[in-house]
């Protein structure tokens, strides 16, 4: 079995032309197309921008009959998409913060570890 | 650049359709627009087919050439289109291009799926999820509709606006469907409820409450309920496009296609700056008005892209009909009603039409040509003389436009 993991660190990059922060898989930059990135992580707790409770579930996830996933950003602009440990007291605006764990097991038997994130309160 | 008219149509019935494979579906819609445009004895140039997983789901590949076989159109040049469930848009888009250009003087466009057969639980949701992006969204468990139901949160809390207004457009989708003899559900959700008192399945007051009742419409992704979210279908739309101006030799009224516009946006939902705005929208339907030399005033009749309840609100705004924010209010005040200011999805729309993913691209430009030509029964918008649509590919990364006139 393999355990396929995502990099612990949450990062994103930023244009070094044009300021902008995005993702860290971009070749070119978004706006501006010019290659020169600074690899920003992301920093402080975040919040919850939206969420929802998926009730049915992908493939992947099977063995799980409901989860809830959110868009959370942190301080300094980093957004990211994860699973949200609890179903319960989620509004938007709450804040989280990131735990990094085994999420499923794929399709091929392999452990899939992400960050997930968990309300502070 | 050459002017692009719609000469015919055919569209099998959207739904469960069993002992029929994808090749049936495309040759039966085919077929049918071929007689419809009265080319049966016509040599086609070229031959679009848009699908958008016939090899996974259905075990079949190079049906495009397949198709051609088939109905007896060889040697006219055939192409696969692949554009998930934009696909149908691409394929008109592709067959439009080919005309204007005076390349091609007569092409035939077919989308199409079948889906329904398949009954692995959670693997269509799998099978179309692949084409999120695979680090920063699939890994982490999403859906389709689960991205669908964190734009609903996002959008019912920044604008203020109901989620029973998000229901409402549902029960007009199902009205309109039940108007439609090619609908996968040609039943009003008052129906629905009526038909789920007789089985002995409970007591309701009224739709509302139906649709409040976690058994009756259960959660999919929070807030969203099944009837939130289009089924899955089998089906295939069909046109012959020729060159306008030999258009009447086939067809007395034919329809013109006057403006095609496609975008794309950022692959990951999250990194746009307002996951509420379609900015792949906003620039593909501006490219049609441009083209057509039209404006969002200008238009009688929409077919937009509601996979999710939700989608129609958002492209009913970034489309140009209503202000951002104000496309819910406007649906809860029957402005998108047939006999409304705009009336949007006439067909029934993904929620009852159905929604085989190739077909629906194609399927909406079958409507629009309906309907300008007058043909579209009980469910027909009077007088009717310009229609748009929105066919949504991935999660709003790739969405096409047409924009119809009638000639």
């Amino acid at each position: 079995m393999k355990i396929l993991k995502d990099v612990e660190k949450i990062e994103w990059k930023k244009c070094n032309i044009c300021g902008l922060l995005q993702y860290e898989d971009h070749l070119r930059c978004l706006k501006c197309k010019n290659n020169d990135f600074e690899r920003i992580e992301a920093s402080g707790t975040c919040k919850l921008l939206t969420f929802t409770i998926l009730k049915a579930p992908p493939a992947e996830f099977r063995d799980r009959q409901s989860y809830a996933l959110g868009i959370v950003e942190f301080e300094n602009g980093i957004r990211v998409l994860g699973q949200i440990t609890t179903q319960e007291n989620l509004k938007i605006g709450i804040e989280l913060k990131p735990v990094y764990k085994k999420i499923c097991n794929n399709l091929d038997g392999n452990e899939v570890h992400a960050h997930v994130f968990k309300p502070i309160n | 650049m050459n002017k692009v008219a719609i000469i015919g149509v055919g569209h099998t019935k959207f739904g469960r359709l069993q002992g029929k494979n994808i090749l049936d579906l495309l040759c039966e819609a085919s077929l049918e627009a071929i007689d419809n445009s009265n080319t049966g004895d016509k040599e086609f140039d070229s031959v679009y087919v848009g699908a958008m997983s016939p090899g996974v789901l259905n075990h079949m590949t190079g049906i495009a050439s397949a198709l051609v076989d088939r109905i007896g159109l060889i040697p006219a040049a055939a192409d696969h289109i692949k554009n998930g469930p934009a696909s149908g848009g691409s394929a008109i888009k592709a067959g439009f291009l080919a005309i204007a250009s005076g390349v091609n003087d007569l092409v035939l466009v077919v989308g199409g799926e079948k889906m329904t057969h398949i009954t692995t639980p959670g693997f269509i949701t799998s099978n179309v999820a692949t084409i999120t992006h695979h680090q920063a969204e699939r890994r982490h468990g999403v859906s389709l509709p689960s991205f669908a139901g964190l734009l609903t949160r996002a959008y019912l809390e920044k604008y203020e606006a109901k989620l029973e207004w998000i229901s409402e457009i549902a029960i007009k989708n199902h009205k309109n469907g039940a108007l439609n003899p090619i609908a996968h559900f040609q039943k009003t959700i008052d129906e629905f409820m009526k038909s789920a008192i007789q089985k002995g399945k409970g007591q309701w007051n009224d739709v509302n409450e139906f649709l409040r009742d976690d058994k009756t419409n259960p959660i999919i992704a929070d807030p969203l309920r099944l009837f939130h979210v289009c089924p899955i279908s089998d089906g295939a739309a069909a046109v012959v496009l020729c060159n306008a101006e030999i258009a009447k030799n086939y067809c007395d009224t034919p329809v013109l296609i006057t403006g095609v516009g496609q975008a794309t946006d950022t692959h990951i939902v999250h990194e746009r700056e307002d996951v509420t705005v379609l900015n792949a929208l906003r620039n593909c339907s501006n490219q049609a008005y441009k083209m057509a030399n039209k404006t969002p005033q200008d238009i009688d009749v929409a077919e937009l892209h509601d996979a999710f309840e939700i989608l129609e609100v958002i492209e009913s705004e970034d489309i140009g009909f209503f202000k951002k924010g104000e496309g819910a209010r406007a649906a809860h005040e029957g402005l998108t009603e047939i006999g409304g200011k705009i009336p949007i999805n006439p067909s029934g729309g993904l929620k009852a039409r159905g929604h085989p993913l190739g077909a629906t691209g194609v399927a909406q430009v079958v409507e629009l040509f309906w309907q300008l030509r007058g043909e579209a029964g009980k469910r027909q918008v009077e007088g009717a003389k310009t229609g748009i649509t929105c066919n949504f590919g991935g999660f709003g990364n790739s969405i096409v436009s047409i924009l119809v006139e009638r000639m």
